[in-house]
C-alpha cells in the first residue's frame, strides 16, 4: 500500500476509572499505527480487549491524554466530519426519512438542496436503497437500516470511515449480503477504512490488513497483512481461496490463543 | 476467595458511594434552597406579607402545634384522602372489570364514563354544593368522584391487554368461562389494579386539598386558604410544604414500591 | 323501502359496521340520562333548584347573552356579553399561558437534560413542584397577585411549567447516546444536536406532558377561578352556584367539560399519534 498515511497513531495508551470500584482500568497500552490512503484495515480482538475504545479516540468521542494521534495532519480534538463513524447499533435518526438521514451532513454542512439531493441520490443507488428514500428507518429491516447508516457516513465525504462491528447486529444471512456489498462499495469509492469486529472470518474477508489486538491492557499483537485484490473478494469465490483460508486460521488462531490465556490465568 | 471478597466489598463500596452522593446533592440542594429564600426573604419589603423567612415559617408550625391544631389538621386531610380514595377504588374495581369482561357493556358505557371523568371533580364541586351544602360530605363526594375514574379506565384496560395466547392456553386446558376469569383475567389485571390506584390516589389527594378549601372543612386545605384570608402567609408556606412532603412520602415510599411489586410479582405488563 | 336499505348500507360503508355499532352503543345511557332528566322537569321528583330542567340549561345561554349586542361584540368583549367573555376569557388564559409556560418549560427541560449535574439538581425541585399541586399554590398566589386574573395566570403557567419541564427532562435523558454521536461525528454543533436530536427525541415525551398539563393546568384553573379570580367559566359557576342559579351552574359545567374533550380529542391525542405512528417511537404508558 503506497499512498500518504490519513491516519497517524504513535504510543497511545489509554486509562480510564471503573464506573464500579474507581479503580483506574489501563485500556490501551502503547499503540503505533499508520493508515494509507485507500486501505482497509480491520482490528480484532477478544470482547473487552479495548477496540472499541480505541474507535471512540479516533473518533473525537473520548479523550486521550497518552501519546498521539493524526488525522490528515492534525491532532485529533473531539469529534468531526473527516472521520465518519458506523456504529453497532442503529445510530440513524428515527424522525428522518432514508433520504434526509443520508443527507444529514451535508445538511449540517449547509450545502445547497439542489446540490444535496443529487449526491444523495448517487450513494442511495450505490448501497441500493432506491425506492426507499421516503421510508423511515422503523420501517426498514436491520440490513437496511445499517445501509442508511453507511450511506450517511460516505455522504458527509469523511477522510477516513470507521466502522464499529456494524453488522455485527444482523441476522447470519444478511451480513454475508452486507459484507459483499460492503466490498463492492468500497471499491466504487476507494475510501480510507478503520473497520473494528469481533469476527475473525469478516476481518479476514475485507481487511487488506489485520491487526490482532490482545487482551487487556490492549495492545498490537501482530498484523497480518491479506494480499487478495478486491475485485476477488465475493463470498462464493473466497471460501476456497488458499489464501483467504490460511489468512483466516493464521488470525484465528492469534485470537484464540489470547482467550485461552484468559481462560488459564 | 481473595477475588471473591473483594468484588462484594467492591459492590458494597459502589452502592454506598451511589447513595452517598445523591443525599450529598440533596442535602446540597436544599441547603441552597433554603439560603435563596432566606435572601429573597430578607431583601424584600415586607416579607411577613410576600415571603416570610425559612424560620418564621417554621416557628408558625411550633405555634400551631402547640394550639394543637397542625396535627389535627393533618389527621383531618390523611383521613379524607383514606376513606374518600378507599370507596372509590373499591366501586371502580367491579365497574372496570365489569366492562373488561363483556365488549357490548364496554362499548355502551365507555363514552359516558369518558365524558364524566372529563367533568373533573372540581368542576362539579358547585353543583354538589347545593345538593349537600358546605359539608364534610361535599368534600366526600368530590374526592370519590375524582378516585374513581382512574382505576375503572386502568382495570377495563389491563383485562383487555391480558394476551389472548393465556385465555387459549387455559381453554384447551378445559376450563370453563368462569375459571378463566377467576385464573387468567384477573391476575393479568393485577398490575393494571395497581397503576390505576395510585393514579386514584394521586388524583383524590389533588381533590382532598380543593376540596376543604372550598367547602371550608377543617384539614390542610382550609389552613392555607384560612392562611390567606387570616393574611398568616407562614401558614400557606408550611401547609403547601405539607401537602408536598406528604404526597412525596406517599407516593415514594408506598404507592411506587406496591406498583412496582405487583408489577413484577404478576409480571405481565409489558414495558 | 330499498331507499332505505340501500341508505343503510351506505352509511355501514361510509362508517363501518364495528364503529357504528359502538357509537350507537354508546349514545344510548347518553339518551336514557337525557330522558331520565327531562322526565324529572315533568313529574318533579327532584327540585329545579337542585336538577334544572333542560330547557333552563338551555335558556341560561340566552339569558346570559342577552344583554349582548351581538356576534362582533361578543367577539370584542363586550362588557354585557357574560357567558362569552367568560368563554373567553379562560380559554384566553390557557393561550396565554401556554404561549409562555410552554416553551419556557421545553427550553429548560432540555438544558437539565442534558447535563447530568444540573439535571441531579433540578429533578428533585421538580418532584416537589410537581408534588405541591397546582392548586395548593393558590393562596400564596392570591397573596402575591390579589384577586383577579394574574392569580389565575399564574397558577395556569406554574402547573404547565413544572410538567412540561419534567417531561421534556425526561424524555431528553432517554435518548440514546449513539444518536448524539452519531451527528457530532457528522460534524454537528452542539445547536445541532438539540434542533435535529434532543428536541424531536424528546418529542413523545414532550407531547405527553402537553396532554398532562392540558388535564392539570384546566383543572387547576377552574379552580383558580373559584377562589382567587374574578373572571371565567370556574368563576361563573362558583358565583352561579352561590345564587343557587344552577341552570347556569350545569352550564358552566358542560362547557367546561366540552372545552377540555375537544382540545385532548381533536388536537393532542392526534398529534401524539402523528409523531408516534410516523417515527415508529415506543409508546411508554404513563
Amino acid at each position: 500500500m503506497t499512498g500518504e498515511a490519513k491516519l497517524i497513531v504513535q504510543g497511545l495508551s489509554h486509562h480510564y476509572p471503573d464506573e464500579y470500584t474507581g479503580e483506574s482500568v489501563h485500556a490501551l497500552d502503547n499503540i503505533d499505527l499508520q493508515i494509507h490512503e485507500n486501505e482497509f484495515v480491520a482490528i480484532v480482538g477478544p470482547s473487552g480487549c479495548g477496540k472499541t475504545t480505541f474507535l471512540n479516540i479516533i473518533a473525537g468521542l473520548l479523550p486521550y491524554r497518552e501519546g498521539r494521534a493524526l488525522v490528515d495532519g492534525t491532532e485529533i480534538r473531539g469529534p468531526g466530519p473527516d472521520r465518519g463513524v458506523v456504529f453497532q447499533e442503529h445510530a440513524i435518526l428515527p424522525w428522518r426519512t432514508v433520504k434526509r438521514n443520508i443527507g444529514h451532513g451535508l445538511e449540517i454542512r449547509r450545502v445547497p438542496k439542489a446540490e444535496r439531493e443529487k449526491t444523495v441520490q448517487e450513494y442511495i443507488d450505490l448501497v441500493g436503497l432506491s425506492g426507499f428514500e421516503d421510508r423511515y428507518p422503523h420501517e426498514l429491516s436491520g440490513g437496511m437500516k445499517q445501509r442508511v447508516a453507511v450511506a450517511r457516513t460516505l455522504c458527509a465525504d469523511p477522510v477516513i470511515m470507521l466502522m464499529d462491528e456494524p453488522f455485527a447486529a444482523v441476522d447470519a444471512q444478511t451480513r454475508i449480503t452486507l459484507q459483499d456489498e460492503l466490498n463492492r462499495v468500497v471499491m466504487a469509492t476507494r475510501k480510507t477504512i478503520l473497520f473494528i469486529t469481533h469476527s475473525v472470518e469478516e476481518a479476514a474477508f475485507l481487511g487488506d490488513r489485520c491487526i490482532v489486538f490482545s487482551r487487556r491492557p490492549g495492545h498490537i499483537k501482530t498484523e497480518v497483512k491479506i494480499d487478495i485484490p478486491r475485485e476477488d473478494r465475493v463470498w462464493k469465490d473466497m471460501v476456497d481461496n488458499p489464501k483467504f483460508t490460511e489468512a483466516r486460521d493464521n488470525i484465528l488462531r492469534l485470537v484464540r490463543s489470547e482467550v485461552t490465556n484468559d481462560v488459564d490465568s | 476467595m481473595s477475588t471473591a471478597d473483594s468484588a462484594t466489598i467492591r459492590r458494597k463500596s459502589l452502592k454506598k458511594t451511589i447513595t452517598d452522593s445523591r443525599a450529598i446533592q440533596l442535602i446540597i440542594l436544599l441547603i441552597g434552597v433554603v439560603i435563596l429564600w432566606s435572601l429573597i426573604s430578607a431583601i424584600i419589603e415586607r416579607p411577613d406579607r410576600y415571603l416570610p423567612s425559612p424560620m418564621t415559617t417554621l416557628f408558625s408550625s411550633v405555634d400551631l402545634l402547640k394550639k394543637g391544631v397542625l396535627l389535627s389538621f393533618y389527621a383531618d386531610t390523611l383521613n379524607r384522602l383514606v376513606i374518600g380514595s378507599v370507596i372509590g377504588i373499591a366501586l371502580g374495581i367491579p365497574f372496570g372489570l365489569l366492562l373488561g369482561l363483556n365488549r357490548n357493556i364496554a362499548d355502551m358505557f365507555y363514552p359516558l364514563m369518558n365524558f364524566f371523568q372529563s367533568v373533573s371533580g372540581i368542576a362539579i364541586f358547585p353543583i354538589i354544593v347545593i345538593w349537600f351544602g358546605n359539608s364534610n360530605t361535599t368534600v366526600m363526594i368530590v374526592i370519590l368522584y375524582t378516585s374513581f375514574f382512574p382505576i375503572a379506565f386502568n382495570v377495563l384496560s389491563g383485562v383487555r391487554s391480558v394476551p389472548m395466547r393465556y385465555i387459549s392456553a387455559a381453554r384447551t386446558l378445559g376450563a370453563s368461562r368462569f375459571q378463566i376469569i377467576k385464573d387468567v383475567l384477573l391476575p393479568g389485571a393485577m398490575p393494571s389494579v395497581a397503576i390505576g390506584s395510585r393514579l386514584s390516589i394521586g388524583f383524590a389527594w389533588r381533590a382532598v386539598i380543593a376540596g376543604e378549601m372550598l367547602a371550608g372543612q377543617a384539614g390542610l386545605g382550609n389552613m392555607i386558604f384560612a392562611g390567606q384570608e387570616l393574611d398568616n402567609t407562614a401558614q400557606i408556606l408550611l401547609g403547601m410544604m405539607l401537602i408536598g412532603l406528604t404526597w412525596i412520602m406517599l407516593d415514594h415510599f408506598l404507592l411506587r414500591p406496591l406498583e412496582s411489586d405487583t408489577i413484577e410479582r404478576w409480571g405481565l405488563v409489558q414495558r | 323501502m330499498t331507499t332505505i336499505t340501500e341508505f343503510s348500507v351506505a352509511i355501514q360503508r361510509r362508517f363501518g359496521r364495528q364503529r357504528l355499532r359502538k357509537f350507537i352503543l354508546g349514545m344510548i345511557p347518553f339518551i336514557v340520562l337525557i330522558f331520565v332528566w327531562h322526565l324529572n322537569s315533568i313529574f318533579v321528583w327532584l327540585d329545579p333548584v337542585e336538577i334544572p330542567p333542560i330547557a333552563d340549561v338551555w335558556g341560561a345561554i340566552f339569558w346570559l347573552q342577552s344583554d349582548c349586542p351581538g356576534v362582533i361584540a361578543a367577539i370584542e368583549g363586550h362588557g354585557d356579553c357574560i357567558l362569552t367573555n367568560h368563554v373567553s376569557s379562560s380559554i384566553l388564559r390557557v393561550i396565554l399561558a401556554m404561549v409562555v409556560g410552554v416553551p419556557l418549560g421545553i427550553g429548560f427541560g432540555i438544558l437539565a437534560g442534558m447535563n447530568r449535574v444540573v439535571s441531579a439538581y433540578l429533578e428533585p425541585i421538580g418532584v416537589f413542584m410537581n408534588s405541591v399541586s397546582g392548586i395548593a399554590w393558590i393562596p400564596l398566589a392570591v397573596v402575591w397577585f390579589g384577586v383577579g386574573w394574574e392569580t389565575t395566570l399564574f397558577i395556569m403557567l406554574n402547573t404547565i411549567f413544572w410538567l412540561l419541564f419534567f417531561n421534556t427532562m425526561m424524555g431528553v435523558r432517554a435518548v440514546p447516546k449513539v444518536l448524539i454521536q452519531g451527528v457530532q461525528t457528522l460534524g454537528g454543533t452542539r445547536l445541532d444536536a438539540i434542533l435535529q436530536v434532543y428536541l424531536p427525541g424528546a418529542m413523545t415525551s414532550i407531547i405527553t406532558g402537553l396532554r398532562m398539563s392540558m388535564a392539570f393546568g384546566w383543572r387547576a384553573l377552574i379552580a383558580a377561578e373559584m377562589i382567587g379570580g374574578d373572571s371565567g367559566l370556574g368563576f361563573m359557576i362558583f358565583v352561579s352556584s352561590s345564587e343557587f342559579k344552577t341552570e347556569e351552574v350545569f352550564l358552566g359545567i358542560i362547557l367546561i367539560s366540552i372545552i377540555f374533550l375537544a382540545t385532548d380529542r381533536w388536537l393532542l391525542v392526534p398529534l401524539e399519534k402523528w409523531t408516534i405512528e410516523r417515527w415508529g417511537l415506543v409508546w411508554k404508558p404513563t
